[in-house]
């Protein structure tokens, strides 16, 4: 009895053995037999995925190691792509999303699908990367973020992640220099991503953070993690993983203190030149009224002659535009760009402030209300300096006498007996306009304050740079063409050598300087085929003869007509006389230093603790110049006398353009200036042109400014390099150079007007210290 | 059925005068000894297949032969164990259960005291290469001590102040084990104790009364968090599969890889050192310690489990038989024992392993890498043999 109960207690025992190892048999034989190939599959499928780590941007420093582009880190509300890949929960996710992000559900979605609720044909891109969870909205708060990650259960898939955002705590100073960074662009997209970039990067878009993007931008490291089936992340694989590598920090030959001085005294300059009129007598030709002596006040006119003969009239006060302009500070002994200022401005926070693109239009046009291109005056993101497109006026004399002098046409000592006009003489005579004929082939100099045109008698070199003799540079132009088709075999040339172009070129004109910054213009120095190509392109008439003509040549001789040059090109070019003959690699960047240079305060690096990588602190020497001591005094003598004085004296005392603004100048310099006229030749249509550069080693810099439209070049243009020769030989106090306040995002303007604060310089002499 | 060729012929020589066909070694379970052989031979192939790849954390070179060989030398350790075992009456043993009881009982308490001055989790004595387990000698011991204790009466039902008796003597070293904490271990020895008083003949509320008061002293010891975050996060992760919390998903992953690797070994399996999960640097945490299982299921397919689980009934149908063919109560009790022990723990590790328990952190006996383990089930099943050798004593 007692066994028998023993033995049935001990079967149930056994009992639930069979039943748990039949269960163990059936789920194995339901595993191994029948799920086989789903599970192989499924283990095939899962495998890793890789979170991308940013790399820290190199950041951008001046001469003196203030920072002016830096990084900060700032948190990004992102949304898993497999969260919201359908249409419903996503629009479900937005709709709660909106209003803690102060973003409209519209923009969300596009951040997703950019043609949402776009009319058709939509060709916006993704532009998102889809490897990296997507982003909805860039630098929120953390309050923004707390209540999200709060409320978790209600924001599926919704995370923070921290990013680099780029800010530029001097901005606006150097703006045109500094650049600024932007989405990739479509053309580009393939080259960006070839190089390992993501699709959502921003890039440098201007400036040296788009000319120097590989060296800025460092390397992308990567996390690796095991995912299971269902994509969530179980663990990192960390012997895969990549730390990213920071760019490299770059340090500009810029010093904020002179490019703050150089921006306040071109804009101050350029506005002071809106309230002016143009510095041309016009009372001969008003009209006399001999009843009424105030109505001659009230009606004179400026009565222009125009080339079929017709006269009109335009009102005595026609103001200058002075729309714009540049100014370019070298270091002639190394080639380091100081200062470059570009008018008009911008501030490049524009760029990182996530201002609407109907905002951004307003702040940069590029068409007016009526859809027409707007005036090439107003273009903001334009640096002039490297990209002015620009008649050099009599600023290119000294370039031109050497070149004579180098081509054996000119003698420095030789008097010319300037009587106000130049007439060809390479020229069939009966073409001439004077015989009737259709060929002009008198070339007069400026007219002086008679109107007619100023004689300055027999002219040496050194006089015809001081008073900017244009009669004498025609027969310059004149004897160099001569000689360049006297050239053995020129006639069967496609492209005949040029002398004038040939040794011009010497100065780096019509090349690119090779500066590190984008979209530089390589200028314009006319040839055969250069005026050919412009016939052809309908830029000039199509009457023009597609060849060089004696014309033509003159007219280059003097910085007019078909010669083109940039700022910094005529820097360069000033530089090379400055230096006694070396043509140098101008450079707007003074040292590369390895990536995550430590901060010595707000917004100024230690550069004692960095390391230099790279250095453009030494000259590099693109090319020799020969400059005799007798072909080389005459230019200096000249162009110091276009600062010093004296003039010539012919008939009546004829004044450098320069000496009296230049009175008791307290640095030592030599300079030319330079007007190029404009359109319709009107006068306030003359641009203003100065060039200069010290002869006193221990300040080696010279200077070429150009200021749009502003009238002579001793008006505008000088007396911003006058300022800027003060400021760099510590007689005008300088302004501080100061972090930046807060960008205004209500602003109307790309950037806030700059002043002087104090303009005396610009005038007379007072503003110099002592 | 003994094997007749490892039996020597009754009229075989002089051996045949001292010893009569009924002396104890003429009377060993050679089946139920071959099946605990051919597993801890697999046990050896499996180790070596699941730790020869893989790298030490912070190390470079690996594993290679570590495991096998520190496991083989535990074998031949427990080998020795059994035949101490199987060398003296189980009644001998019975006489000094109560002194081991108590010795095991002290050593609960020592390791629980030491755990509490280093200030963390101490399951074990560190005795140089030995890690002493007090945890796994107490299976042995309690076993002994609760069969001793209802072996003693040969009545047909259990009373109850007797089962409450029998209670307290469980009780209390799982109690302890619980504190320590280590759970599984403590299921064990309450399962054994179910495994035994069902057979002596405890009523059904008896049996439910045990449930409750062990959930209960669990519950309470997670209550007073004596029970640490992380035992309790593998039995958290089996009911969240889904789960996004990190903390979880070391489990969650753990165990979804051991169900991958059985699962794609299909019904042949892909081959001995041929399973690339079980192979993996890091897909399933110490493989051979937790989920030997999951590297026999890859390796050897649906064939090789089935000679696994095979092995095992088998060795659960021979204990199952010694428990009837046994001369007394005691020695029943000690088979049934050991049958709920050995049942449970096979059940639970390849059950965890095929995802249908939570997991734990209990080893399947025989094939699973760990010196106590080994030595325990070895002494246990050196109890049941010796239960079938003295069975015409």
């Amino acid at each position: 009895m007692a066994v028998d109960k023993r033995a049935a207690r001990l079967g149930v025992l056994a009992t639930v053995s069979l039943v748990l190892i039949g269960l163990i048999g059936a789920r194995l034989w339901f595993l191994q037999g029948v799920q086989s190939d789903e599970y192989q599959a499924q283990v095939t499928r899962s495998k890793t995925q890789t979170v991308a780590i940013p790399p820290e941007r190199g950041r951008i420093f001046d001469a003196k190691g203030r920072v002016v582009a830096d990084n900060r880190r700032i948190l990004t509300i992102t949304v898993d792509w497999g969260v919201v890949r359908k249409s419903k929960n996503r629009l479900k996710l937005f709709e709660r999303l909106s209003g803690p992000l102060q973003t409209p559900v519209e923009d969300l979605m596009r951040r997703y699908d950019p043609c949402y609720k776009v009319p058709k044909p939509c060709k916006n891109v993704q532009q998102y990367d889809r490897l990296l969870p997507l982003p909805l909205k860039e630098d929120v708060s953390e309050d923004v973020v707390n209540f999200i990650l709060e409320r978790g259960e209600d924001y599926p898939g919704v995370d923070v992640t921290e990013q680099y955002k780029r800010v530029y705590p001097y901005a606006p100073l150097a703006s045109h220099v500094v650049g600024f960074m932007g989405a990739i662009g479509k053309g580009s997209l393939q080259s960006y991503l070839d190089q390992g970039y993501k699709r959502n990067e921003r890039v440098g878009q201007f400036g040296v953070e788009l000319s120097l993007e590989r060296e800025l931008h460092g390397r992308w490291g990567k996390k690796v993690y095991e995912v299971d089936a269902s994509g969530a992340i179980v663990r990192e694989l960390v012997d895969q993983r990549v730390e990213p590598v920071a760019g490299f920090d770059i340090q500009l030959s810029i010093d904020l203190d002179y490019q703050q001085y150089a921006e306040q005294a071109l804009e101050t300059e350029l506005r002071s030149r809106r309230n002016l009129p143009f510095d041309v007598k016009v009372a001969d030709h008003a009209p006399y009224n001999g009843l009424d002596r105030k109505t001659n006040f009230k009606t004179r006119i400026y009565r222009h002659k125009l080339p079929d003969g017709n006269t009109v009239d335009y009102p005595e006060y026609v103001q200058h535009k002075a729309p714009a302009g540049s100014i370019v500070v070298m270091n002639h002994l190394n080639g380091q760009i100081i200062a470059m200022a570009s008018y008009p401005t911008f501030d490049n926070r524009w760029m990182e402030s996530g201002i609407s693109g109907d905002k951004y239009k307003q702040l940069f046009p590029s068409t007016k209300a009526d859809g027409t291109p707007i005036d090439p005056d107003d273009s903001i993101l334009v640096n002039r300096a490297v990209q002015g497109n620009y008649n050099l006026g009599s600023t290119i004399k000294p370039l031109v006498a050497w070149a004579a002098m180098h081509a054996g046409v000119l003698n420095p000592n030789v008097s010319f007996d300037d009587q106000g006009i130049y007439h060809l003489r390479n020229i069939d005579q009966n073409l001439c306009q004077n015989k009737g004929g259709q060929v002009r082939c008198d070339f007069k100099n400026a007219t002086n304050k008679l109107g007619v045109p100023s004689k300055y008698g027999p002219v040496t070199l050194s006089d015809a740079l001081a008073v900017s003799s244009d009669a004498y540079f025609y027969k310059i132009g004149e004897d160099i063409w001569e000689a360049s088709e006297n050239l053995p075999g020129q006639q069967d040339q496609e492209n005949p050598e040029n002398l004038l172009k040939t040794n011009l070129q010497r100065f780096g004109l019509g090349l690119k300087t090779g500066i590190q910054l984008p979209f530089e213009w390589k200028g314009r120095v006319p040839d055969d085929q250069v005026k050919r190509d412009l016939v052809n392109k309908h830029v000039l008439l199509p009457g023009e003869t597609p060849r060089l003509l004696v014309g033509d040549e003159v007219q280059v001789a003097i910085g007019q007509g078909l010669m083109a040059a940039t700022p910094i090109q005529m820097a360069d070019a000033y530089a090379t006389l400055a230096n006694h003959g070396l043509l140098l690699q101008p450079s707007i960047v003074k040292n590369i230093y390895a990536p995550l240079t430590p901060d010595a305060g707000p917004a100024v690096a230690d550069l004692t603790r960095a390391t230099v990588v790279k250095s453009y602190e030494q000259p590099i020497v693109r090319d020799a110049l020969e400059m005799p001591a007798e072909q080389y005094d005459p230019i200096i003598a000249g162009l110091r006398r276009v600062i010093r004085g004296r003039g010539v004296d012919y008939q009546i005392y004829h004044a450098t353009t320069g000496e009296t603004l230049f009175k008791n100048f307290p640095v030592n310099i030599a300079g030319k200036t330079g007007t190029a006229q404009g359109a319709g030749n009107l006068p306030w249509n003359d641009s203003s042109a100065f060039g200069a550069f010290s002869l006193d080693d221990a300040v080696p810099y010279t200077m070429y400014a150009y200021l749009e439209k502003s009238g002579y070049g001793s008006k505008a243009a000088a007396p911003v390099v006058k300022c800027m020769f003060l400021a760099l030989t510590d007689k005008v106090t300088l302004d501080p150079v100061l972090v930046s306040d807060q960008l205004d995002l209500d602003s109307t303007v790309a950037a806030p007007p700059k002043q002087l604060a104090d303009t005396g310089c610009l005038t007379g002499t007072s503003g110099i210290k002592d | 059925m003994p094997v007749t060729l490892l039996q020597r012929r009754p009229d075989s020589g002089l051996g045949n005068i001292r010893s009569s066909p009924s002396a104890p070694s003429r009377n060993i379970d050679w089946v139920l000894m071959v099946a605990q052989g051919a597993l801890c031979i697999l046990g050896l192939a499996v180790i070596y297949s699941a730790s020869h790849s893989k790298v030490p954390t912070g190390g470079s070179t690996p594993y290679g032969y570590f495991f096998v060989t520190r496991q083989e030398v535990f074998l031949i350790a427990a080998a020795l164990a059994m035949i101490l075992v199987m060398s003296m009456d189980y009644d001998w043993w019975k006489d000094r259960s109560r002194f081991l009881y108590g010795v095991t009982i002290m050593l609960l308490v020592l390791v629980i005291l030491l755990g509490a001055v280093s200030g963390g989790a101490n399951l074990s004595f560190d005795l140089g290469p030995l890690n002493l387990q007090p945890a796994e000698f107490a299976k042995f011991t309690v076993l002994l001590t609760v069969a001793a204790y209802l072996g003693d009466d040969r009545s047909d039902e259990l009373p109850y102040h007797r089962f409450i008796i029998g209670l307290m003597l469980v009780g209390a070293p799982a109690a302890l084990i619980i504190i320590q904490p280590d759970l599984g271990s403590a299921s064990v020895l309450i399962t054994m104790a179910m495994g035994i008083m069902l057979v002596a003949g405890a009523k059904l509320r008896y049996m439910l009364m045990i449930t409750v008061l062990s959930i209960a002293t669990v519950g309470a010891a997670v209550v007073t968090k004596l029970v640490k975050q992380y035992q309790l996060l593998r039995f958290t992760a089996f009911f969240n599969q889904s789960s996004n919390d990190p903390k979880l998903r070391d489990f969650v992953y753990q165990g979804k890889h051991a169900l991958q690797a059985i699962a794609t070994g299909g019904i042949t399996g892909k081959g001995w050192l041929q399973g690339p999960i079980t192979n993996a640097q890091h897909d399933i945490p110490v493989q051979w310690a937790d989920f030997p299982f999951s590297a026999v299921g890859e390796q050897f397919g649906l064939i090789g489990c089935g000679v696994v689980v095979g092995l095992y009934a088998l060795m659960l149908l021979r204990i199952w038989r010694i428990a009837h063919l046994s001369r007394d109560l005691l020695g029943t009790y000690i088979c049934v024992g050991v049958f709920t022990m050995l049942l449970w723990q096979v059940f639970q590790n390849v059950a965890m392993t095929i995802g249908i328990m939570p997991i734990t952190g209990l080893p399947l006996p025989f094939i699973s890498y760990g010196g106590s383990g080994v030595v325990t089930f070895f002494a246990m099943l050196g109890l049941v043999q010796n239960v079938h050798m003295r069975r015409y004593r």
